[in-house]
């Protein structure tokens, strides 16, 4: 299984290395439709098949008034919002931690944009560290969540 | 009797559903997330060194372990009205394809603010030799009392 979809190689040279990523600048975001099949490709691939994810019927019933998303969604919103020479696809990047509050969920038709930066970025143990943040918006400008992330960078 | 924000008490603990990677389901969650870091799917480059870092073969993503507490948390929210508003991790320790995961929460803190009802809940994750995988805290805000 060495073949995927996407080639996190292909444009490795476009991406900004640990040198050039300048805490505070923004970085460049898409848009990105979420649709039910999305959400539940990823509520599948983590074993969450909650009704208010899966089951129409059920999700319109509930106080929440349709499906949903699960919180977690922005693990697919960080990649979906994100262009292929975003600095977060560098192979070798090590994910070290995240923090993530949440406001309003995402659901099947929304369309989310994301704002984010580097916030800092420091050597500790021989390693090199980026802390990122990031905001996902909805159609409405609510926000759906937003995090922080700790990240080290391949060298 | 159902839980609610009354009867939760400080030291509660909250039981996930144990979590068995496999090749297959790492390449799921390539898919899924759009995350296709050779981390977790290129076995030659996982033979190399990685920095500082050996892994020895593929990894699990590290934000499945968010997943899987984000479930465990919903799991236990949703049925008493109560909302996941925070998560903060860190990765311990690598999860590979044949581990046998299992994230655990305990309730650490209660609090009534201004205007809502919180809980306070350290989670954990750890895999079949007892090794603690992820760690961090997690917030859930509870309905208004009637």
């Amino acid at each position: 299984m060495n073949q995927v979809a996407i080639d996190f190689w292909k444009d490795e040279k476009l991406r900004m290395a640990w040198d050039d990523i300048v805490p505070g600048a923004p970085r460049k975001t898409v848009p990105y439709v979420l649709t039910r099949e999305a959400i539940q490709a990823y509520c599948r691939s983590v074993g969450d098949l909650h009704p208010l994810y899966m089951d129409e019927d059920l999700a319109r019933a509930s106080p929440h008034g349709g499906l949903i998303a699960p919180p977690s969604i922005h693990i697919l919103l960080m990649f979906a919002c994100t262009p292929i020479d975003d600095w977060m696809r560098s192979p070798g990047t090590v994910n070290a931690g995240q923090s993530w509050s949440y406001n309003v969920p995402a659901r099947p038709g929304d369309t989310i944009r994301m704002d984010a930066r580097a916030l800092d970025k420091f050597i500790r143990k021989d390693r090199l560290f980026v802390i990122h943040d990031n905001v996902f918006f909805n159609q409405n400008d609510d926000v759906i969540c937003s995090g922080r992330g700790w990240t080290i960078r391949p060298m | 009797m159902d839980k609610t924000f009354d009867t939760i008490a400080i030291g509660d603990t909250i039981a996930g559903t144990p979590f068995a990677p496999t090749r297959e389901t790492i390449r799921e969650f390539c898919d899924a997330s759009l995350d296709y870091n050779p981390l977790h799917w290129d076995d030659d480059y996982m033979k190399g060194s990685f920095g500082k870092t050996q892994f020895g073969g593929i990894i699990m993503h590290g934000m499945t372990n968010f997943g899987i507490i984000t479930k465990m948390l919903t799991d236990w929210l949703y049925p008493m009205g109560g909302v996941h508003r925070r998560l903060e991790t860190r990765w311990k320790a690598p999860v590979k394809p044949g581990d046998t995961i299992v994230p655990t929460g305990t309730v650490t803190a209660k609090k009534v603010t201004g205007k809502g009802r919180w809980a306070v809940i350290a989670v954990e994750i750890k895999n079949q030799h007892g090794t603690t995988v992820a760690q961090g805290e997690a917030m859930a805000e509870f309905p208004p009392a009637t």
